[in-house]
């Protein structure tokens, strides 16, 4: 080979060269943590949870010891490799947890950081439930630790959940006195609406109409407005005060409101057509009932 | 030097020749796309949709022509995949990151998946199809949200699981029943389609009863195992409605195979309730009058037989209107009917038909834009100049289907296709408890339906083999709820990382958005099946009262409070 024919190889060797340094260079650009952060969530977001695990790993190598910056980056690790399927790793993914607790132990992260320990003990194993008593245990650590904290608070409904998963009358009772003082303690929480879901549940267990018709009443009232979505679809809710004060508590006037609340702000629903049937059904009954008293 | 460039070219052949083509094929890809793209355009966004009918890649050629003139940086592409590859296609642009902008979502993965897909790849709407729509400037539409515009304010696309509406339905769809009417006036002497039930069935046997030139009867309806579905949607499905009075035990309007299970369990329902008794007779009067081995025969054999005049009915859906009548063109005139219900005085149906069936009026042909758009403002116009009042009526004036948006005009003939919103429902999924009984259903109802074993027959074969094993199927459907915790953990982790990051009202809405899927999918969504569990325990209750039934107890409250409100008055 000659000098020229050497010389080109070499000229196009340097220029590879060249691309190759340009490109890294680029990708120093990248190698911010913060950034890195953000697109490891991203990649965790999308189902990539090597490149999650990747983004975070390399991260972390960059940022100093107990700073939040870290916090944020152990907590994204541990939570793809609790939640990755498959290749999820629990062991490492409690370590992780428990790490980035101890870089802010009561801070905001940390409490969500102790949900999602406590869900990690609490994941159902080939659809079988875990012990009661051990869900029941593993959100009190959290409830005890930020009790007026959301995630204390979805801890604590979490909890009074799993109680009344299986209906059983003396655990529902318990459940709902719990519940009861959970609404008077925390006015102002966003879960109130969740709560007398579950308050609703427990009258349902229990036999309790009037209170579950109440409870479902109060669930539309605190349910939370999304500023962005301002016009949700509550049939669900109406329907369900419609049918509760119609068989449930025989409060034909409620029931009516809210199965007219179905047909005019939702008419393309499909039980529009059933809570025309259930009018005429109430109407019918009240006419009876009119008429036996006449007769009498 | 040329004898050593010579040498160099022999040694590394091979690596040159490889050089070569990618460099060819690099070139030639980029003079296509150069070629595909109009002078000035500055941004080229592709639409993949599985929509190969002539019609629908017309529309799209000539609604992004139009868009250009009005954006002339911007151009349109289309890929247009087969039905039968869009599924694998779309996973492997998605997951390889080299989607188009925009996809039609709603065909070729399960639902769960589909479900993760949007989730992960596509960008949410919610936000946008709240706004105006700027294209509907003009119209009486002006100023409304662009979901409020929809005929069905977009309800069938609201993702519950994710609380985001991720797609933009461009169209709507329904199902009728096509007949051939200068065959059906030759052969039954009638000018107008029968209206009901009786008078629909006696026109099939006079059908029946005549023969063609070759001395063969005529076959009244065109059936095949692909069209028996849809006869029993629409008119044998409707008719066990009321099951949802007796087995619709947590009340949100649906019998689920579980309540159904619970409700034949409990002794509340039966094979010998007349509302399934009845759906399964009109079925076997309905599958008579079509042609014999009908379940064996393929969409395309039962089209084949309308359009050669055997027979005279067909049912079908308006994605199939237009070659229907591109068929028919010139040979005979084709007919839309609906479904004939039994009217009120039938003797044999009138009792348990409350009402015309209901259909769902679901908006799809639905388009969502991916999170790797680089221009996802320009998609999100291009889907507003689509999902427009006039941009909406003008696609689907030449697709030749529906338009989805309120006051865009339909051709006469699509007018049939207009979706009933008061009516019945079907209240019967004896098929989808678990593997089983879904097994040994789908075999007896295979024979009932070739009129090997009766209605009789197939309840007895079917329900001691539902009520033993559906115990079991019912503790492991349950079981498969919990069993999909960990993918709602996974996805609320992430809707939590994404509030965590927001800012004011957007980072309100995240982790109210937040709560909502936590409380809906985590929290509350297992004390229906615990109180299901509980009704399965009691066992067989005698004069027991359902659901949608009024208890003496409850009529005693309401005498007492209607007492009350007299004695007010008084």
């Amino acid at each position: 080979m000659t000098h020229s024919v050497k010389r080109t190889w070499l000229t196009m060797m340097v220029a590879l060269l060249l691309v190759a340094v340009a490109a890294g260079c680029r990708r120093a650009a990248t190698d911010d943590p913060a950034h890195r952060l953000v697109s490891g969530w991203n990649r965790y977001c999308m189902g990539d949870f090597d490149f999650a695990v990747r983004n975070f790993n390399e991260a972390l190598v960059r940022v100093p010891t107990n700073c939040l910056l870290r916090q944020r980056l152990l907590h994204g690790l541990a939570t793809t490799l609790d939640l990755r399927r498959p290749g999820e790793d629990p062991v490492r993914a409690e370590q992780l947890y428990r790490e980035a607790i101890t870089i802010a132990p009561t801070n905001d992260l940390s409490a969500w950081c102790w949900l999602a320990l406590a869900r990690m003990k609490n994941l159902p194993v080939s659809g079988e439930l875990a012990d009661l008593d051990q869900q029941v245990r593993a959100y009190q650590e959290v409830v005890d630790r930020f009790p007026f904290h959301p995630a204390g608070e979805e801890a604590f409904l979490s909890q009074q959940a799993a109680r009344i998963e299986k209906p059983d009358e003396a655990r529902t009772r318990e459940v709902l006195t719990a519940l009861e003082t959970f609404i008077r303690m925390h006015p102002q929480s966003p879960w109130l609406s969740t709560a007398y879901s579950l308050v609703g549940g427990c009258c349902a267990i229990l036999g309790l109409p009037e209170k579950r018709l109440e409870a479902a009443l109060l669930e539309l009232k605190t349910e939370e407005m999304d500023p962005l979505n301002t016009e949700p679809d509550m049939s669900g809710i109406y329907w369900k005060i419609a049918t509760l004060a119609e068989f449930e508590t025989g409060d034909f006037a409620l029931a009516r409101e809210y199965y007219r609340k179905v047909m005019v702000d939702f008419p393309t629903d499909q039980r529009v057509f059933l809570a025309k049937q259930e009018i005429a059904h109430m109407d019918d009954m009240e006419s009876r009932i009119r008429q036996e008293g006449g007769e009498r | 030097m040329i004898r050593d460039l010579i040498k160099f070219v022999r040694g590394n052949g091979a690596l040159i020749f490889v050089a070569v083509v990618y460099l060819w094929s690099a070139v030639a890809i980029l003079s296509y796309r150069k070629a595909q793209t109009p002078p000035g355009v500055t941004i080229e966004l592709r639409i993949g949709h599985w929509q190969l009918e002539a019609g629908v890649r017309d529309a799209f050629e000539k609604m992004a022509a139009e868009y250009h003139t009005l954006h002339p940086e911007v151009s349109i592409v289309q890929d247009a995949i087969p039905e039968g590859s869009y599924g694998t296609w779309m996973t492997a642009q998605l997951m390889g990151g080299t989607a188009p902008d925009m996809m039609e979502i709603g065909l070729g993965v399960p639902y769960n998946i589909q479900l993760a897909y949007l989730s992960r790849y596509f960008l949410p709407l919610t936000t946008y199809l709240n706004q105006p729509n700027p294209y509907n400037r003009g119209t009486n539409l002006e100023g409304d949200p662009w979901r409020k515009t929809y005929k069905d304010a977009m309800r069938g696309n609201y993702q519950q699981e994710l609380k985001e509406y991720m797609t933009v339905p461009l169209s709507q769809f329904g199902i009728r029943i096509f007949y051939n009417r200068d065959l059906f006036r030759k052969l039954t002497g009638l000018e107008k389609a029968p209206p009901d039930y009786r008078s629909f069935l006696e026109a099939c046997r006079t059908i029946r009863s005549r023969k063609d030139e070759r001395g063969l009867p005529y076959t009244p309806i065109s059936g095949s195992g692909y069209h028996v579905g849809m006869w029993d949607a629409f008119m044998c499905n409707p008719l066990t409605y009321g099951a949802v009075r007796r087995a619709d035990f947590n009340r949100d309007g649906n019998v689920g195979c579980d309540e159904l299970f619970v409700a034949f369990k409990t002794g509340l329902l039966g094979f010998d309730f007349p509302p399934f008794q009845a759906k399964f007779r009109m079925l076997r009067e309905l599958t008579d009058q079509f042609q014999p081995g009908f379940t064996g025969l393929g969409r395309d054999e039962a089209v084949m037989l309308f359009a050669q005049q055997h027979a005279v009915f067909i049912t079908t859906g308006t994605w199939d209107f237009g070659s229907l009548v591109e068929q028919a063109r010139g040979v005979f005139d084709v007919g839309v009917m609906d479904f004939p219900m039994p009217t009120p005085d039938d003797p044999e149906f009138g009792r348990v038909v409350e009402g015309p069936a209901f259909e769902r009026p679901q908006s799809s042909f639905s388009f969502a834009i991916t999170r790797k758009c680089k221009h996802p403002e320009v998609a999100l116009d291009f889907l507003r100049f689509l999902g427009s009042q006039p941009g909406n009526q003008e696609l689907n004036r030449i697709i030749g289907w529906i338009p989805a948006i309120q006051g865009a005009t339909l051709p006469p003939m699509l007018r049939a296709f207009e979706p009933r919103l008061d009516g019945i429902w079907p209240a019967m999924p004896i098929d989808s408890l678990g593997g089983e009984t879904t097994v040994k259903w789908g075999q007896m109802y295979s024979l009932f339906q070739v009129d090997q074993i009766d209605y009789k027959k197939m309840a007895s074969e079917f329900l001691p083999f539902y009520l033993e094993h559906g115990v079991q199927e019912l503790n492991e459907f349950n079981r498969n709820t919990h069993r999909g915790t960990a993918g709602v953990e996974q996805m609320l982790a992430g809707k939590q990382e994404r509030a965590r990051e927001a800012s004011g009202v957007e980072a309100l809405s995240e982790w109210i958005k937040y709560r909502q899927l936590t409380a809906g999918q985590l929290l509350v969504r297992n004390l229906d099946a615990g109180l299901l569990q509980k009704r399965l325990q009691n066992g067989v209750v005698t004069n027991a009262t359902g659901p949608y039934e009024f208890n003496p107890e409850l009529i005693a409250r309401v005498r007492n409070h209607l007492h009350a409100q007299e004695k007010e008055l008084q």
